[in-house]
């Protein structure tokens, strides 16, 4: 911000007098070039040497060129010269408003770095964060949200400004929560996001942060070493490594901050404005009859041998229309949304390269999430199966395995978007269980590879014969003859002819098949459109 | 010259080694088989290059993420 005294000229002047209206569209040009001065040179410089991008220079590399329209423009603090003269102002520390990303409106905001580090600005109405104005402007136009976060919360030294201290929840996140329901939020942390901005980046449909240079933590190194008395470098605690891979807080991580837009622009190009409407179909050129080759022989003879669940769904879905979702985090299933024919589908899909596909706590809380997202937003979902059950051991128990995954299993019992069952190899047990939907149609396509039952013939005959094996001369010969004896009914061809699994597909069709039925659940989706209501308690 | 770790997805023990040090290996071959949860599963190459290390011998155990190869490309 330059000093700059603004006001009426004095009739003492020699210049000719301006008129009122004049003056005051030279006070708003003067204002709003305040205000896109933002902290001024020195610290914009320092925010790049930092390689991070201005808030608005990010709000110009996300939204479709000259989109942004922005809202509370003049919104900053006033400096006055002894006659009332405006001097300068300094702009509040967040920038918000609406533009378009892919000719779609969306209200965006972030907290502008430069000035007082992002923190409030001392005005009784906020712009941005949680509680902001940005979030109405969301929720009121019924479009999605998206947070550029750079900074790091309440600063003490708004007591003393306000003379009283504010008890958490007022200005709270309950329109952070109330938007969860109705309109997509995407969050990029994209500085050092502690407390309220870290909180509200949680509070987001899909969140992603940069790799080296954000961090996202409830409390920053200062606060850890004085509760803890732990000396924690901020990456350490908080870096992509932690929060992205380990713990799953963010979702998804970026190398760069353009980057991350990207992936912005490619989660929203998958979900309606909001839950009133159905998610965009857009025109493919894959043809929908493609049957790959590949998909016959993608399956290894030995059923111990792990195999490429990513190169099998991208073989079937549209080609290069998968994002996924959580690729570094809970590995064992894989989480994408996709195209097939151009309309939007959530796959789940288990990876036998992860502990053979069992589901630990992790992926149990990745699907979950998933799921939940695909269905508050209709996204059909299609399960592409291949679990042997849930993740065994003295660790995986200490994780709660065991809960997760049932939560997991409770969740897709409530969802009420259309799902396909399509199962490529192992079907076992509860985490079996929850890779379909009983309240619709419930239907279960299955591969000839495919096998299912409460728990493999291998291992099972041991289970539930060991008397008997451990009577025999030759124990493991025994155990082979009743294995050999219960083989033939495992077959999936068996459970077809009882009708128990409504039909097998040679694997080539499952484009062509997949594609159909995910076509015919539009009439369907158009009919439950809408907030989804929950109730009941997850365990 | 840039160095490419590859890690062990999972806890496991290593089955089989199927390539050496100095050999060339393209971008999705295997280098050596894991076993983990009664399944065999390739650590694939996820750049093509030349095996500059492998840390480990057959049926040593290993820890998700440890790094298991190195390729040079």
């Amino acid at each position: 911000m330059c000093d700059r005294v603004m006001s009426k000229r004095s009739k003492d002047d020699a210049l000719p007098q301006a008129s009122e209206r004049e003056v005051q569209l030279a006070e708003l040009t003067f204002r709003r070039e305040e205000s896109r001065a933002m902290g001024g040179p020195e610290a914009i410089e320092r925010q790049h040497l930092n390689n991070r991008l201005t808030v608005r220079e990010r709000i110009t590399e996300l939204t479709d060129s000259g989109s942004f329209r922005e809202v509370g423009t003049l919104a900053g603090t006033g400096k006055y010269d002894e006659n009332n003269r405006l001097v300068s102002v300094t702009p509040a520390p967040y920038v918000a408003g609406l533009a378009k990303i892919e000719g779609r409106p969306v209200a965006l905001g972030g907290e502008d770095f430069t000035v007082r580090g992002g923190t409030t600005f001392g005005s009784t109405r906020r712009k941005g964060g949680q509680g902001g104005f940005v979030e109405d402007l969301a929720f009121h136009y019924r479009i999605p949200l998206i947070n550029l976060i750079d900074g790091a919360g309440g600063s003490v030294t708004s007591i003393k400004r306000r003379g009283h201290s504010v008890f958490p929840g007022v200005h709270g996140f309950e329109r952070s929560v109330q938007l969860l329901g109705v309109v997509p939020v995407a969050s990029a942390v994209l500085g050092t996001a502690a407390g309220g901005p870290a909180g509200r980046a949680i509070l987001s449909h899909f969140s992603v942060m940069i790799r080296d240079s954000s961090q996202i933590f409830a409390a920053g190194p200062p606060v850890v070493k004085r509760s803890l008395g732990q000396v924690i470098d901020k990456s350490d605690l908080g870096g992509a490594k932690v929060a992205v891979d380990t713990a799953g807080s963010v979702h998804n991580a970026a190398d760069t901050e353009k980057e991350a837009f990207e992936q912005i622009r490619r989660f929203l190009s998958f979900m309606p404005s909001n839950v009133w409407e159905l998610p965009p179909v857009t025109a493919s050129t894959d043809p929908v009859d493609r049957c790959e080759e590949l998909l016959a022989s993608i399956i290894p003879e030995k059923r111990t041998q792990a195999y490429n669940m990513h190169r099998l769904v991208n073989a079937v879905v549209d080609q290069d229309s998968t994002f996924e979702i959580q690729p570094t985090f809970g590995k064992a299933v894989i989480t994408t949304l996709a195209r097939l024919d151009g309309r939007p589908v959530g796959i789940i899909a288990n990876n036998p390269r992860v502990y053979g596909g069992a589901m630990d706590a992790k992926a149990a809380r990745k699907q979950i999430h998933f799921m939940e997202l695909c269905d508050t937003f209709h996204i059909p979902l299609i399960f592409f199966v291949d679990v042997p059950g849930f993740l065994v051991g003295k660790k995986a128990e200490e994780e709660g395995t065991l809960r997760e995954g049932m939560r997991a299993v409770y969740v897709a019992g409530n969802l009420k978007v259309p799902t396909l069952t399509l199962v490529i190899r192992k079907c076992y047990g509860m985490a079996g269980m929850g890779t379909c939907n009983k309240n619709g149609v419930d239907l279960k396509l299955a591969w000839p590879s495919a096998e299912w039952g409460s728990l493999p013939v291998e291992g099972g005959v041991a289970a539930a014969f060991r008397k008997e094996i451990m009577a025999a001369t030759d124990p493991v010969a025994k155990e082979k003859e009743i294995e050999a004896e219960f083989k033939p009914y495992a077959s999936p061809f068996r459970t077809a002819e009882a009708f128990s699994v409504e039909e097998i597909i040679d694997p080539r069709e499952t484009r062509p098949v997949l594609c159909e039925f995910i076509a015919l659940a539009e009439r369907r989706l158009r009919a439950e459109l809408g907030p989804r209501s929950r109730c009941g308690v997850a365990p | 010259m840039a160095k490419t770790e590859l890690m062990s997805p999972v806890t496991g023990t290593v089955w089989k080694i199927e390539r050496s040090v100095g050999d060339r290996v393209e971008e999705g071959e295997s280098v050596l088989i894991l076993e983990s949860m009664k399944m065999e599963i390739p650590l694939e190459a996820t750049v093509s290059g030349v095996i500059a290390e492998i840390t480990v011998e057959e049926s040593a155990s290993v820890e998700e993420d440890q790094v298991l190869c190195v390729i040079e490309s």
